[in-house]
């Protein structure tokens, strides 16, 4: 907002335009890109020259489940967060705006409290004496603890409910241009609600499924914190493999390598979106 | 009697203590072009969602060929409907766009491309088929939303103030071609507007709405010239109100005294007033002459202002008592412009005068 407000000023924007933004620059240059370079190099360099490190991750059949249950994860918890955000989205799209904006507060206030602190918050929930499987239990519904931690169940509740306000929000601004009307309309041609839904409120918003889908997808990818607490120890996710390698086995030359292919991955995925969102623009938002 | 084709009888729609709709009841035979016409707020947008679906009345009914509407629907109602704003699916092409209503019915593919072609050359826009809504103009997007309001070739067809979202000259040649598709369809149409001269274009009958009722329904003619009420009267057309005082009346030929004293007798009436009874008397701007007929009255005028429309001239007239009047007299239009200014006498016709209590 105020980055557009002194674009807009010529006078800021010729004499200030590198001069003004030289602390920010210095300081991603000395904290982030020299430690990425740095870590290129020990990835080809550690513990002798050569591309030795990579060829141990794609041979390795570990290393490979390791990537593949990255990945999963992260399309289930992208599939899944989308799934719930969407009733959300719509009802905030076609909610009165004094009472969306005590929602939006609500998603808000949740995405600001300490992410250790929702994650233990889940851990006493979902474990096997935990608030949930007590209240089955206690009404008869189940006769035996279920497995809702430690495995893939665990991480992704647990990430579905950290990621959802990142899909909410980009998918509220998409359905919130759809006017309303235009359902009427298509209600008026014979299309039942689910014809409605699948044929012209689906297509509309799926500009704001890609964008907000591709970013959970992206963050889900180098999520470390939570599938560490809520996964098991068969569903190792790549962030907290990366941090075994540095830490426990100190082999820093293989973690920079896993942490470098992370990084290309999540940059691809990144190019992917922006030339989505362009394509979008191009073409009128359609 | 026949079956009315569509009839809605006592409809009554609330809003908490808000009455949007009071007891209308209208009767419309199948191919009529009616117009619902008023003000905003009126309630002639709430009938019209009544009969659409999108709104359940609070009391009354709507039948369809003597079926009640209410139990069913929206999108088992059958009806076609253009709206305000055009609500086309931006995300398809204007051939999928008229498609639509037939691919959610299942219809045969070769069907539905002969019927999107009909359609498409029925509000010609044959070439267009492969667009995008986005690249069209409002005008070519509410064709296009018309084509795909008749694909399915519904029995009623729904129009909520289609027209409003366009400029002047697209209006004019959008309702020819409403006009024509009504011709060549013979659908009943359903029309909401708040502009009178779209009405008195469009319309078989109007039914001009206010405060939620029908102050009167009948042909722009009828509205026109035989107006029911100062309301109806000072909504369609132009018209001048000068007070008066109803002195007697005579088989239904009133006498009445204007506010300069002058005593004007033979204009129709049809209710009745007491001696003395405060009234304004209707006269419409081109009813004014310049000079005078047979039975013609007078009024002592003095001309402030011409102004040249073309086929017409304008002229706003100051009464002896100061009020000022809207004359558009048919002819004498040299005279109407030498005599700014001057004191002079204008003629109308009592007897296409009306009469309304004040």
């Amino acid at each position: 907002m105020s980055g557009n407000l002194l674009h807009r000023l010529p006078i800021l924007r010729r004499s200030d335009g590198i001069g003004g933004a030289l602390p920010a620059l210095t300081l991603i240059t000395l904290f982030f890109v020299v430690p990425v370079v740095a870590l290129l190099l020990r990835s080809v360099t550690d513990p002798v020259p050569g591309l030795q490190n990579y060829a141990t991750l794609f041979g390795d059949g570990t290393y490979a489940r390791v990537f593949f249950n990255t990945f999963l994860v992260a399309t289930v918890v992208t599939a899944v967060t989308v799934i719930v955000a969407f009733p959300v989205a719509w009802m905030l799209a076609i909610m009165p705006p004094a009472l969306g904006s005590i929602v939006f507060g609500i998603i808000i206030l949740s995405m600001w409290t300490n992410l250790l602190t929702r994650t233990y918050a889940w851990m006493v929930l979902l474990q096997r004496t935990g608030v949930i499987n007590r209240t089955l239990m206690d009404i008869g519904l189940i006769s035996e603890p279920l497995p809702l931690i430690n495995n893939l169940t665990g991480v992704t509740i647990g990430m579905v409910y950290i990621m959802l306000p990142f899909m909410i929000l980009p998918l509220v601004g998409t359905l919130r241009a759809i006017d309303p009307m235009t359902l009427r309309a298509a209600a008026l041609c014979g299309a039942s609600p689910f014809d409605a839904f699948r044929r012209i409120l689906l297509p509309l918003s799926l500009p704001g499924i890609a964008a907000g889908g591709l970013m959970v997808f992206v963050m889900s990818l180098g999520y470390f914190v939570t599938p560490t607490l809520l996964g098991g120890t068969s569903n190792m996710m790549l962030a907290a493999m990366i941090a075994q390698m540095i830490q426990s086995l100190l082999n820093w030359g293989l973690g920079s390598a896993a942490a470098f292919i992370l990084l290309l991955v999540t940059m691809a995925l990144y190019a992917l979106q922006l030339r989505l969102v362009g394509a979008k623009r191009m073409t009128g938002g359609i | 009697m026949i079956e009315p084709f569509l009839f809605i009888r006592d409809l009554r729609k609330t809003f908490g203590s808000f009455v949007a709709v009071h007891d209308v009841t209208i009767d419309i035979p199948k191919g009529e072009f009616l117009t619902f016409l008023g003000p905003s707020g009126s309630g002639k947008s709430t009938t019209l969602y009544v009969i659409a679906g999108f709104q359940q009345p609070t009391s009354g009914n709507v039948l369809l060929e003597g079926r009640s509407l209410l139990s069913v629907p929206s999108h088992k109602r059958n009806i076609g409907m253009v709206f305000q704003r055009y609500t086309l699916f931006q995300h398809l092409t204007v051939a999928e766009n008229v498609a639509f209503p037939l691919r959610v019915r299942r219809r045969p593919d070769a069907e539905v491309k002969r019927k999107v072609t009909e359609m498409l050359s029925l509000v010609r826009l044959e070439s267009f088929g492969g667009r995008y809504p986005g690249a069209l103009s409002g005008g070519q997007q509410q064709r296009v939303a018309l084509a795909r309001a008749l694909a399915y070739d519904p029995p009623i067809l729904l129009m909520d103030e289609p027209l409003s979202a366009l400029d002047k000259k697209l209006r004019e040649e959008i309702q020819a071609e409403i006009r024509r598709i009504h011709r060549e369809t013979g659908v009943t149409i359903l029309y909401v507007t708040h502009d009178q001269d779209e009405a008195l274009h469009l319309s078989d009958r109007i039914a001009l709405f206010r405060d939620g009722r029908i102050e009167q329904i009948g042909t722009g003619e009828d509205l026109y010239l035989r107006p029911a009420s100062e309301f109806v009267a000072s909504f369609i057309g132009n018209s001048n109100f000068l007070p008066a005082e109803h002195l007697e009346t005579v088989n239904g030929s009133a006498t009445i005294r204007l506010a300069d004293g002058s005593v004007v007798s033979g204009v129709r009436i049809d209710q009745d007033f007491s001696h003395g009874q405060k009234t304004r008397l209707m006269v419409r701007p081109e009813a004014f002459r310049l000079k005078p007929g047979p039975a013609t009255a007078g009024l002592a005028v003095e001309f402030i202002d011409t102004a040249f429309f073309g086929e017409r001239r304008r002229v706003i007239a100051r009464t002896a008592a100061g009020q000022e009047i809207d004359v558009r007299p048919t002819s004498d239009m040299a005279q109407a412009h030498e005599g700014i200014a001057s004191r002079r006498q204008i003629f109308f016709d009592p007897a296409a005068a009306f009469l309304f209590p004040a």
